[in-house]
């Protein structure tokens, strides 16, 4: 199968991907004794394969290409307005970013009309693509090939490998034999396969099973995906069902011939999976081809696109991909777009300066004091040296989460002095939990666990695209008290730019079952504009900020400010030392 | 927690919110362990130290930011030192180090005179140029107030201005505050609760017990 793999990717890069191929993929399945949480990309590259197959190995490069796939190519969208104040945690070079207030207000002036009031995160509109034709006519190698080219993070290959039905005992003495049938629709449970893509679409965690061909059976692992931007269905029905196929924004059908597909079956079956010739031929003749014909093939009138000939015909495959990235793209601005344009309405848009006054429940804005001003002073100061950024940041941040847990319920208790006296008093309610935004946010674990020393802490991981500034989750793995009835969460991230990536997380919370009222943004500097479309988004989230700092604080001849942290993830960089 | 309104000037009382009275209810426990009572303690003690150091001046400072752009913020002024009333005031120096690293600590040891049942003053060493500081007196309980009065003492007799003295305690008696009022009415009291009275004992009521015994481990 290796080869197979190969011949459709001629670039030299591939190759040299292939044979420097790390054995952590395989882990990646093999690990889920228990239920994983598997994300795109949470190996910092994009892709999650879900695949299974016979004997593991001819998936193996599959994985392998997504592990070292580089992250970004070239082939990305242009700025777009708006986009300058990139949430990236990669963190822009201070010097390198330059603001322009006119385009800025330009573009706030055209976007006024059409103000959004509710976030969608754009895994609840993944781009769908099927792909379905016979056994050995390259599908597989068309979908590594779409996923390695559109390379977005949270990319998810759906294999309907996993979704065989389990097999009675009977009927797996006829599937030993090679007596049983595996080609005809029945045999895969669609159904299931539909409610794992309606599930990620939906904003929920999908559930794929695992298949053992030596069992026949499902195992007890269940691969979790949650959050999905491109799913990417592969299997030789991949079309039969309507349900399904209605899910798919794009359907498309690999037409090899059945004398190619026999030869490459063959080859596998034999060289890869162990099994004799007589025994191959003798279940392609009586069922591989015959439902080919009979199922496979008809689903083809269902598809948007035919590519010929399978993964040789390189022409159609580049014009799908085209395609696939015009969509993609389209997508990326329409999510990009609606972050712009949820502002604040109410308060009278962006010509009207925030005033936390008017978000009396939502806003907690710590009260200025001498120490407070000088600890700014001293973290904006290019000259402070690391120790003491490290320590006044640990202060105010201390001071952050102790404000923060002033608005958590308190429930009466009556306790006894050592006096022996009787005394009513209150007690906390619950226990929260913490979610780090990686990496401005783990800026407050030293801080927080000084306060509440066994707190749980769940991590994010959200970048924003380097040029497009649309953010990317690309990983997320949270405590499991997290689907508790009515936890309390406090979500940090050291500063609030664009507001994107907070706004990504607390979706990720509310898709783990967190109302948004338990959840308490802690953030030391947050932008009058990202700040805005948080409350706007969400109107029962609670936030506690340090400092916001206000757009007419921008020196309008200059078009800097001294305020260096309006588009700037700083507070990270000089914490952690990597500026 | 009444609180008499004539007693309530140049004292700095900690916002009472639900999450400070959560602090107090576990450090009021009689059943508390002493590895929480430390713990808790120290939150307090922290929050009391930080409304202590905001009462200290600054004077404007332009600084530059990592952009090259100037910018006028403020820089803390004056030098400060901490004076613990020991054995339970030892307890807050740590709390004092986490918001200043390398501050002075001076100490003062006063115990009751067996023979006149008064407050003795019987060791303190501080730092040199203590005239020239703002000086966080540092003493958990204020009940009757003996000892924190013969502390100021000390400190004024060695040339600290009563305005720039801050006493930090976790909770005080009315009986408490005024009498050290009395004595010195410009000093600042800050502390995170007041209880309502003192005991027969000379105990705060309902208080927290023996903070020094709860702390230190007897």
């Amino acid at each position: 199968m290796q080869h197979q793999f190969r011949s459709p990717f001629p670039k030299s890069s591939l190759v040299s991907e292939l044979s420097s191929a790390s054995t952590s993929s395989s882990s990646l399945i093999s690990n889920s004794d228990v239920e994983t949480t598997l994300i795109a990309a949470n190996k910092t590259n994009a892709t999650v394969p879900i695949a299974q197959h016979e004997q593991g190995q001819d998936q193996d490069p599959l994985h392998n290409i997504q592990q070292n796939r580089p992250r970004r190519r070239s082939s990305r969208i242009g700025p777009k307005n708006g986009s300058y104040y990139s949430a990236s945690s990669s963190a822009p070079s201070l010097s390198a970013t330059s603001l322009h207030l006119d385009s800025h207000a330009a573009s706030h002036a055209a976007n006024s009309e059409a103000v959004i009031e509710r976030y969608t995160p754009p895994w609840t509109e993944p781009y769908i693509i099927g792909i379905a034709g016979p056994s050995g006519s390259g599908k597989t190698s068309i979908a590594s090939k779409i996923i390695q080219e559109i390379n977005t993070p949270w990319t998810v290959l759906l294999s309907l490998d996993n979704y065989y039905k389990p097999l009675l005992p009977e009927q797996r003495k006829l599937a030993l034999t090679g007596d049983w049938n595996f080609d005809t629709p029945d045999a895969v449970d669609l159904e299931l396969c539909y409610q794992t893509v309606l599930d990620l679409k939906e904003g929920r965690k999908g559930h794929v099973p695992v298949y053992s061909f030596t069992e026949h059976a499902r195992t007890q692992d269940i691969i979790t995906v949650y959050g999905a931007n491109v799913i990417v269905i592969e299997g030789i029905h991949a079309l039969h069902d309507e349900k399904l196929r209605s899910l798919m924004n794009l359907k498309v059908y690999v037409d090899t011939e059945l004398d190619i597909c026999l030869a490459r079956r063959l080859s596998r079956d034999i060289l890869s999976r162990g099994r004799d010739l007589a025994g191959a031929l003798n279940q392609w003749g009586r069922f591989v081809k015959p439902d080919a014909e009979r199922f496979v093939k008809p689903t083809m009138r269902s598809a948007d696109l035919i590519v010929p000939r399978g993964s040789e015909n390189v022409v159609a495959i580049s014009l799908l991909i085209k395609h696939i990235k015009k969509q993609l793209i389209k997508k990326s601005e329409r999510h990009l777009d609606m972050l712009d344009k949820l502002t604040d309405a109410v308060n009278g848009g962006m010509s009207v300066k925030l005033d936390p006054k008017n978000h009396p429940d939502q806003l907690v804005v710590l009260p200025e004091s001498n120490q407070s001003k000088g600890i700014y002073t001293i973290l904006l100061n290019k000259h402070s040296s690391r120790d003491d950024f490290i320590f006044y940041f640990d202060r105010i941040a201390t001071t952050l989460v102790n404000k923060a847990l002033e608005s958590h319920e308190f429930k009466p208790v009556t306790i006894e002095t050592p006096l022996n006296v009787q005394f009513r008093t209150v007690e906390p309610q619950d226990t929260p939990i913490a979610v780090s935004i990686i990496r401005s946010g783990d800026c407050f674990m030293h801080s927080l666990r000084k306060t509440l020393p066994e707190i749980a802490v769940g991590k994010l991981l959200i970048q924003s695209d380097s040029l497009t500034g649309e953010p990317q989750l690309h990983t997320e793995s949270l405590p499991l008290s997290i689907s508790a009835k009515n936890t309390k969460v406090l979500l940090l991230d050291a500063q609030i730019i664009s507001g994107a990536a907070v706004i990504m997380a607390i979706q990720v919370l509310l898709d783990h079952g967190v109302r948004e009222e338990d959840i308490s943004v802690i953030c030391y500097l947050a932008n009058e504009i990202g700040l805005r479309r948080v409350l706007m988004a969400f109107k029962k989230v609670k936030i506690v900020v340090g400092v916001i700092g206000f757009r007419e604080n921008i020196n309008p001849d200059s078009g800097e400010n001294a305020e260096v942290w309006f588009r700037s993830r700083f507070i990270d960089a000089r914490y952690f030392g990597t500026s | 927690m009444s609180t008499p309104t004539d007693i309530t000037s140049n004292v700095l009382l900690l916002e009472q919110t639900n999450q400070l009275k959560g602090l107090y209810s576990i450090i009021r426990n009689k059943n508390t362990h002493r590895s929480d009572f430390v713990f808790y303690s120290d939150r307090i003690i922290r929050l009391l130290v930080e409304r202590g150091l905001d009462q200290l001046p600054v004077k404007q400072a332009d600084i530059t930011t990592p952009l090259d752009v100037t910018y006028s913020g403020v820089e803390f002024l004056g030098k400060i030192c901490g004076v613990s009333i020991v054995r339970a005031g030892e307890s807050m120096e740590q709390g004092l180090r986490d918001c200043c690293r390398s501050v002075r600590i001076g100490k003062i040891l006063i115990q009751r005179d067996e023979e006149t049942a008064l407050p003795k003053l019987f060791y303190e060493k501080l730092p040199e140029d203590i005239e020239d500081r703002y000086v966080f007196l540092l003493d958990p309980m204020l009940a009757t107030g003996g000892s924190a009065i013969l502390a100021t003492e000390v400190l004024i007799s060695r040339g600290v201005k009563p305005e720039r003295i801050f006493f930090l305690n976790l909770l005080a008696a009315p009986e408490g505050i005024k009498a050290y009022h009395d004595k010195f009415p410009e000093i600042k009291i800050i502390t995170g609760g007041i209880d309502p009275k003192l005991d027969e004992k000379k105990r705060i009521d309902p208080g927290l017990g023996d903070f020094g015994d709860r702390y230190y481990c007897i």
